[in-house]
């Protein structure tokens, strides 16, 4: 569905994607992990080319979104973005957050998109915020509105940048409800998350990065308790001692 | 100090206090667009058009006001070879130099709009425009309204000024007033306090305008 073949990234000197080769595939969830500043972020950016890419092709429905004469605001529309930092509207309130965009591309009229909100809404549990503005809610509510605002594009695929590390811990549990929820109904997901129970449970192929490389690609099962590379168990380790998911601490054994 | 004191020169302040309105707040909306397009233009990254704007902006911040309205009314004329009425002069030169001081805060409310809020509307499949106009105008908006009200008030001040080049704004025609009466003193304390209290009903206008529309 997306393919994405050589794909590279430098920041003048700096090197933060070498060479990425990752087809996404409809309805697969891909989760992407690996040590900071390993290049996840700019990996999802470069998809919908918040960064501009250096060099390779991505592959959206027979055509390569890199080429110049390729309206990147199409892919944009059928492939939504979920950020660590929510990113909400602050002048607008969440029923108008989520309708923003479908108006304004002309997806929808002004009265589809209240009802398409109104529904989205209910499926991310916030029915009874609609009328208030985000700097009223919690950081687990905004994200699930900035969820809600993704998907009221009605996108064939979602990317998510660390949706729940800006979280309370607490609150990441709410989040990630939703967000199993979605895979659960078929939609195409590449997630980069420290969250490995996650990964683990929803994730049909785990992705690790290092170094602008990727190291290793496969099942949960076989990148997070398998790892057949040291730069895996090193990281999987050294994370385990670091995190919160003591109850996979079997995980990277 | 009598009864007809009064009656003379509370209509000539109150003529004149029209005029004073009338350049300053055509000024200023003039001054409005000049600073939203020069503000916008500072804060891309458009060589020619940034170079334009900083010139512009330099020239009227080392030049004082007073300087400009001479400027504009006794030598840009001869340039033309057109005859610039004196209030016409002082809408441009209101307008000039309150849109310099504008485009600055412009430029700031433009930038404190956090890149976050952009690149998820980008990320949504808006466009440039749709981009600046319901994602980043408003937040700028809110965050460049003091600042605006406070060049307004500004602005009122300084059409005091135009008096050296005969426009009848109010101080000018106090001047007037009392050149021909030599009632100085209650003429001069009379227009002090018309402006102090002009300004503070302004004051207390911004205080409230902030209020009710920004934080
Ligand atoms: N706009 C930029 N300009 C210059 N360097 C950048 C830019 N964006 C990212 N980088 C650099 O690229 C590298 C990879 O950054 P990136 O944000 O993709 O890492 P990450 O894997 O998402 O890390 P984290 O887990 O901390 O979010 C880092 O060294 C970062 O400093
Ligand atoms: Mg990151």
């Amino acid at each position: 569905m997306i393919n994405i073949c050589h794909m590279k990234k430098n920041f003048g000197e700096l090197e933060v994607l070498r060479d990425i080769n990752v087809h996404i595939h409809p309805g697969e969830v891909v989760c992407i992990i690996g040590p900071s500043g390993s290049g996840k972020s700019t990996f999802l950016r470069c998809i919908n080319q918040l960064e501009k890419p250096s060099g390779g092709e991505i592959l959206y429905k027979g055509e390569n979104i890199l080429d110049k004469s390729y309206d990147i605001r199409k892919f944009r529309e059928e492939v939504g973005m979920v950020f660590q930092r929510f990113n909400l509207f602050p002048l607008l309130t969440v029923r108008e957050n989520v309708c923003l965009a479908p108006v304004l591309t002309g997806h929808k009229s002004k009265a589809e998109a209240v009802t398409i909100a109104e529904e989205l809404l209910k499926k991310v549990g916030l029915s009874e915020k609609a009328d208030v503005y985000p700097a009223t809610l919690s950081g687990g509510q905004q994200q699930r509105v900035a969820i809600a605002r993704a998907l009221a594009m009605e996108p064939q695929a979602l990317l998510f940048d660390e949706p729940t590390s800006a979280l309370d811990p607490e609150l990441v549990g709410d989040v990630l409800e939703v967000m199993k929820e979605l895979a659960k109904e078929g939609m195409t997901m590449v997630v980069v998350t420290h969250e490995m129970s996650f990964a683990h449970e929803v994730a049909d192929r785990v992705i690790f990065m290092a170094d602008g490389y990727i190291v290793e690609s496969g099942t949960p099962d076989q990148v997070l308790e398998h790892p057949g590379e040291e730069r895996t168990r090193t990281f999987l380790a050294r994370f385990l001692t670091t995190d919160k998911t003591e109850k996979y601490a079997g995980l990277a054994r | 100090m009598d009864a007809e004191f009064y009656q003379t020169i509370i209509p000539m302040l109150l003529s004149g206090i029209r005029i004073t309105f009338f350049i300053a707040v055509t000024g200023i909306l003039i001054g409005i667009v000049i600073g939203s397009l020069c503000g916008y233009i500072l804060q891309t990254e458009i060589k020619p058009l940034k170079a334009v704007a900083e010139v512009y902006i330099w020239i009227i911040r080392a030049t004082p006001l007073m300087v400009q309205a001479l400027y504009v009314y006794f030598v840009i004329p001869k340039w033309l070879g057109v005859d610039l009425p004196a209030n016409t002069v002082g809408i441009i030169v209101i307008a000039l130099n309150s849109g310099a001081f504008m485009s600055e805060i412009v430029k700031g409310a433009l930038q404190s709009v956090d890149p976050g809020q952009k690149e998820a509307a980008a990320s949504l499949g808006l466009n440039g425009a749709q981009i600046l106009f319901h994602v980043v105008i408003p937040p700028a908006f809110k965050i460049a309204m003091p600042g605006l009200f406070n060049q307004f008030i500004i602005s009122v001040k300084d059409t005091a000024l135009l008096s050296v080049i005969t426009v009848n704004e109010v101080t000018h025609q106090a001047q007037n007033y009392a050149a021909l009466s030599f009632q100085t003193i209650p003429t001069y304390t009379v227009l002090a306090l018309f402006y102090l209290v002009v300004i503070s009903v302004l004051i207390v206008l911004q205080k409230w305008v902030e209020k009710r529309f920004c934080c």
